[in-house]
């Protein structure tokens, strides 16, 4: 992004050398300032580069991180051998063995396997392990059941394979290619910098080649016209302006690293602002990726329990007799345990040995009863049946705590609809009472109520061994079921979710408020993903779905006018059947849109979609498979603690807390980014001006030269530079997130009227103020102003030794070179100060600066100051260094300029105030950048 | 990050650029409506007329701090620069170079001198007044006409041999040229301290030949009675005092440096910076 500015800088440089060539051929006395200024431009050029460079390299190559997954080691057989071999001299055909905790070294075959669970999350980022078997299952090889993928583990089992691809071949091996080969396109702050550089340039050649022809033709001579050329160039390119926006970008990166953004690279930081859609995961991004129970249901009454993130007690009705059963049957039918060593820890944050449900359920135990390992001590436990997939319950039988009673406790837990099968009974308020038709429907409205929440529901029975039937030393056997197993008491349901995050809804409704659309995208079932999506507010109260629509009017879905709803729950095998027409009409038609039951790789068409409408796209993923997605999003996030490496380096933004809310922030400080680089920007074309102006006037009116180019680039390369960093410290000035998006081809960053405002409004009131000052200067050592005019070929003549000032004086040339220096000075000094007033007034662009506060941002002070302390080193401390053309300036020159910076202060405030009082009318039009 | 991409076709780009230019539909010429044109137009000569007022009020009050007498400050005018008459500067600064059998080669130097010596006849010279007194001509008080002070002359018969009456080729022909020695005007500037600065010529780098050359008046001083000078305004006829000097053994066909220095106390000869700041140097060669 710094071509254009390099370009105009080396032909500057070039031009300096030549003119410094071509004047050293001829003799002439001191050529050496036109080869010291050549270098000077080409090291800014040069360092800029550098800098340029050094961004550049610290984004990392996504194929880097393939070769980091490589394994070790695998275990083949061949030559009827088993040998352990490097995983990258597999070949096709090889025989594999793996086992649990292996990584799959290759794509493989099953041939045998054994229990064998593998998890594919680094693939298509389900989390749940699946089994693998030797059947072939689906034609897709990523549905079927026989294929181990490469780069997945095997979480138990064995399994023997035929590896069938290695390498760049397998299938991660091609989504990391596809990944890599998605275009690597322009950042939205690239085209906007590219535009100004433009603009600049522009203004920068066109003045430049017309005073050319202006002094060409005032019979300047050439070589004069090119030092000219080179000074317009110099005056009109802000030499520190790039590494200016790269700092403040990387300021802002820091920030929201804070924040827990992680932002790999920089630009991405403004794209983040100017997102318009966000594709969002649900499960660890918008909700806590944690089963935790949600509802229960006891005594025909359902209750809801408390899931946030930090709960410590449940606030529902516990005082049923019907909750001291159940609560027993949930505490006692568990397998789960906490891992030893946590008791300091809150309930919340343990970690526990055990499935997603049993962690759920032996949490929400822990939390309402208190220590559940000691519960289960003192209900020793005698047999168990553990869950499986044919069973479809879990089974165990414990003594009691009541030493008076003999009796065993069997407890049961399992799908509900199979629970309620081996029930007779049901409690109610601490009696049981017989199973009738009427309870049994009431039953069913519960769970129908909870499974329409998207809630995965359990059902929990027990019974009291009669004691003369099991006494003591009853032999209970598992595999034979020596116990009853039906005519149990019913006692409740319990529904677990993975809830929403607390911090999202208020996020989602930030993010609706802002004008961005949040869509999500999740393999989970269209149910759940509904669930989470209107908790979340991603579908708001009021809005309907074609389905619901159809629903409440009661006709056939395909009768419901389908724009009337405003929000859609797509499933990913519609997705699949639709057209790119369909999609485009689904994404434009509903502004609240969940994918449910999407594959990875339909992430990508879904953004390429949101893309075609001409929308910013930000995407989270963590999966290898959403690598493309997040390539090919403007903007993609990966997930810091659940993505993969490669999902990590694909994305340009690393969420390192997986929190859909940190997005938010994150589009915050992006927006307030692309608005303090506005600032900044108007603030350092101003003096633009102020610096190609005595240029101009020097050709027009031949006075002595006002300021020189080495003590331009002072100002461009040292006054100015923390200033307008500290610009990008500028709080926001109204609340950025109650606008819509920018649009990318109508808000641009730097747009015509920053631009005028900027060169012919401030610059000018600036070059006044300069002029002032160097003609006080001049006139004060004996030079009036009309003394000055036409003086030029005189004045620069080294063989006049006695130059006649207004009053009489005669001067030699180093005595004019001296006070021509002292004029320098005098104009670096007052555009010091004008840039003092330029800062204040860049602090915002629409409300008075004694709204957003003067002492707000400290970090413009600092600027402030270092921006007089760096000019008073200049004038006093290197004024005796002639080559930097400086002079120790009397003090009183410094406030010649003032009254103009006030004056710059007051226009602003004027222009600042007719803008707030007539939003739309003309001036706003024209004078609000 | 993702691709944007933001290429036009040239036809695409000349046709927005005609729709710029003139835009049918919203009668918008380069952006912007007829009237809306007007209106900036008016706003930007307001803003233009404003500002060069600001700018003008600036210089007049400016002007109306200045003493029209002398400058505020004459930081840089510690010390007078001197100059050399007749004047050319090559490519290694001030030459003289000329052959003596060759009246082209030094009829210029003739004419700059007798140009430079018009100012100083008794004609040119006949508002100033006769001053004898070897000491500063102070002036408190405006005792000239209209508000000015007086003024010694000086004319040009004071140079003597160098004056151009009696020799009117100033020794050129001979090889005995004359060169004439100018002290820049300061206002206020006191030279010597009570004694009158004079003009010393020497070889450069090399003291031990001396350079043989008679000053015109004698011992090239600028007597004291030029000074102070009390400016333009005061002394519309001031004119500086000069210094003549004749060389006089100049050996032929051999280029010399020398360089003639303004002794004086105040008078700083030893500027690193300022070749010209109290002594002038000059290239000085003699063909046969």
């Amino acid at each position: 992004m710094v071509g254009g500015f390099s370009i105009l800088l080396w032909i500057g440089a070039a031009f300096s050398w030549i003119s410094f060539g071509i004047q050293f051929a001829q003799g002439a006395e001191s050529p050496f300032d036109n080869l010291y200024l050549g270098v000077v431009l080409a090291l800014v050029v040069i360092l800029t580069g550098i800098f340029a460079y050094y961004q550049e390299a610290k984004s990392t190559n996504i194929m880097a991180s393939f070769s980091k997954m490589i394994p070790q080691q695998a275990l083949v057989i061949r030559d009827a051998e088993k040998k352990e071999l490097p995983a990258d001299q597999l070949v096709v055909g090889d025989i594999v063995e793996i086992k649990g905790g292996d990584r799959i070294p290759a794509d493989i075959r099953l041939i045998f396997t054994q229990g064998c669970k593998v998890d594919n999350s680094s693939l298509t980022g389900e989390s749940e392990p699946q089994s693998r078997s030797c059947d072939f299952t689906h034609e897709n090889p990523l549905e079927t059941r026989n294929i181990a993928f490469y780069s997945t583990t095997c979480v138990e089992g064995t399994a023997t394979g035929i590896v069938i691809n290695t390498g760049d071949r397998t299938i991660i091996g091609r989504i990391a290619s596809l990944a890599s080969g998605v275009g690597n396109g322009k950042t939205p702050i690239a085209i906007e910098i590219e535009h100004f550089v433009y603009l600049v340039a522009g203004v920068a050649i066109s003045i430049g080649v017309l005073f050319f022809i202006i002094s060409v033709s005032m019979r300047y001579k050439i070589l004069d016209s090119i030092i000219f050329l080179i000074g317009i160039i110099v005056a009109n390119v802000p030499e520190g302006l790039l590494a200016t926006v790269t700092v403040s970008l990387s300021l802002t990166a820091k920030r929201m690293a804070k924040k827990n953004c992680l932002v790999k690279n920089l630009e991405a930081v403004e794209t983040l602002g100017s997102t318009s859609i966000i594709c969002s995961d649900k499960t660890g991004t918008l909700t806590q990726n944690r089963m935790t129970v949600a509802h229960l249901w006891f005594d025909d009454q359902i209750y809801s329990a408390d899931t946030s993130e930090d709960q410590t007690t449940q606030p529902f009705d516990q005082s049923s007799q019907t909750w001291t059963a159940l609560s027993k049957i949930v505490t006692l039918c568990n397998r789960a345990e906490f891992r030893p060593g946590q008791e300091n820890l809150p309930v919340m944050k343990r970690v526990v040995v055990g499935d997603a449900s049993e962690t759920a359920l032996l949490k929400f135990a822990e939390v309402v009863l208190g220590d559940v390992m000691d519960i289960r001590a003192r209900n020793k436990k005698v047999a168990e049946i553990p869950f499986n997939s044919t069973n479809k319950f879990q089974l165990s039988i414990h003594e009691t705590d009541d030493r008076n009673d003999k009796r065993f406790l069997l407890v049961m837990k399992g799908a509900p609809e199979r629970i309620l099968e081996r029930c007779s009974t049901i409690m109610i308020n601490g009696k049981e009472e017989p199973l009738d038709s009427e309870k049994a429907e009431a039953f069913q409205t519960a769970y129908m109520e909870l499974g329409g929440m998207g809630e995965r529901v359990l059902g929990f029975c027990h019974l009291y061994l009669p004691e003369n039937e099991f006494p003591d030393t009853y032999p209970f056997d598992t595999d034979s079921m020596n116990f009853p197993t039906s005519n149990l008491c019913f006692v409740g349901l319990l529904s677990m979710i993975d809830p929403p995050r607390s911090t999202v809804p208020d996020a989602v409704s930030k993010c609706r408020s802002a004008g961005i659309k949040v869509i999500m995208v999740t393999g989970d079932h269209p149910i759940t993903a509904k669930a989470i999506a209107k908790s979340v507010g991603i579908i708001s109260a009021t809005s309907e779905t074609v389905e619901d629509m159809a629903k409440r009017l009661n006709v056939p879905v395909e009768r419901v006018d389908r724009r009337q709803a405003t929000a859609a729950v797509v499933n990913g095998m519609e997705l699949k059947d639709m057209s790119l027409q369909q999609l485009d009409e689904v994404l434009c038609n509903h502004s609240e849109i969940v994918f449910a039951r999407t594959s990875p790789q339909q992430k990508l068409i879904i953004v390429e979609g949101c893309q075609r409408q001409g929308a910013v796209v930000a995407v989270t993923g963590d999966g290898v498979n959403d690598s493309p997605a997040l390539k090919k999003a403007d903007i993609g996030i990966a997930m810091g603690i659940a993505g993969s490496d490669a999902a990590k380096n694909a994305a340009d933004m690393v969420l390192l807390d997986d929190n859909f809310a940190s997005i938010v922030t994150g589009v915050e400080e992006g927006r307030l980014i692309f608005d303090n680089l506005k600032k900044t920007i108007a603030y350092t074309l101003t003096k633009n001006i102020a610096e190609l102006c005595p240029f101009l006037i020097y050709i027009i009116a031949s006075i002595p030269m006002p300021i020189g180019t080495i003590t331009i680039l002072f100002i461009d390369l040292g006054t100015d530079i923390i200033p307008s960093v500290a610009l990008a410290y500028e709080k926001a000035e109204s609340d950025i997130m109650n606008r819509r998006p920018r649009n990318k081809s109508k808000d641009r960053l730097v747009n015509e009227q920053l631009a005028v405002y900027s060169y012919l409004h401030i610059g000018i009131m600036q070059s006044v103020g300069a002029f002032v000052t160097y003609f006080t200067v001049y006139a004060e050592q004996g030079f009036l102003p009309t003394t000055l005019l036409g003086v030029r070929v005189n004045w620069e003549s080294n063989a006049i030794n006695d130059f006649e000032d207004s009053y009489g004086q005669e001067w030699t040339k180093y005595q004019r070179t001296y006070l021509q220096w002292t004029g320098y000075t005098a104009f670096f000094v007052s555009i010091t100060i004008q840039q003092v007033a330029d800062l204040i007034i860049r602090k915002t662009r629409r409300n008075s600066i004694f709204q957003q506060g003067l002492f707000r941002n400290k970090v413009i002070w600092v600027g402030i100051f270092s921006q007089i302390g760096i000019a008073l080193i200049l004038t006093y401390g290197l004024g005796h260094v002639t080559a930097l053309n400086f002079t120790p300036l009397r003090f009183q020159y410094w406030f010649v300029a003032v009254p103009f910076a006030i004056l710059i202060w007051v226009y602003d405030e004027v222009r600042k105030l007719f803008i707030r009082r007539y939003p739309g009318s003309w001036w706003d039009k024209n004078m609000y950048y | 990050m993702a691709t944007l991409s933001e290429k036009k076709t040239c036809s695409e780009r000349m046709e927005n650029f005609r729709r710029f230019i003139w835009n049918p539909e919203t009668k918008q010429f380069m952006g912007r409506t007829l009237i809306n044109w007007v209106w900036i137009s008016l706003y930007y000569l307001a803003f233009y007329v404003v500002m060069t007022g600001l700018f003008s009020l600036s210089l007049y009050s400016l002007m109306r701090t200045l003493n029209p007498y002398e400058p505020d400050y004459q930081d840089q005018l510690k010390s007078p620069g001197v100059t050399l008459r007749p004047d050319v500067f090559g490519e290694r600064g001030l030459q003289i170079y000329y052959n003596v059998s060759d009246n082209k080669t030094w009829d210029g130097f003739i004419t700059t001198l007798q140009t430079f010596l018009t100012a100083y006849t008794p004609a040119a010279q006949h508002l100033n007044i006769n001053c004898t007194s070897d000491t500063y001509f102070i002036q408190d008080t405006f005792d000239g006409p209209n508000k000015t002070k007086l003024s010694c002359k000086f004319t040009s018969d004071m140079l003597q041999n160098c004056s151009g009456l009696t020799d009117p080729t100033f020794g050129f022909p001979e090889g005995k040229p004359c060169l004439i020695i100018k002290m820049n005007r300061i206002i206020k500037f006191y030279p010597g301290n009570g004694t009158a600065p004079r003009v010393d010529c020497t070889y450069v780098g090399d003291d031990s030949r001396p350079l043989e050359v008679d000053y015109y008046p004698v011992n090239g001083t600028f007597n004291l009675h030029y000074f102070p000078y009390y400016g333009k305004k005061a002394q519309p006829t001031y004119t500086n005092p000069l210094v003549a000097v004749k060389l006089l053994n100049i050996t032929r066909n051999e280029e010399f440096k020398i360089v003639c220095r303004v002794v004086g106390t105040g008078i700083i000869s030893d500027n690193v910076h300022d070749p010209y700041e109290g002594k002038v140097e000059f290239r000085l060669k003699i063909d046969d």
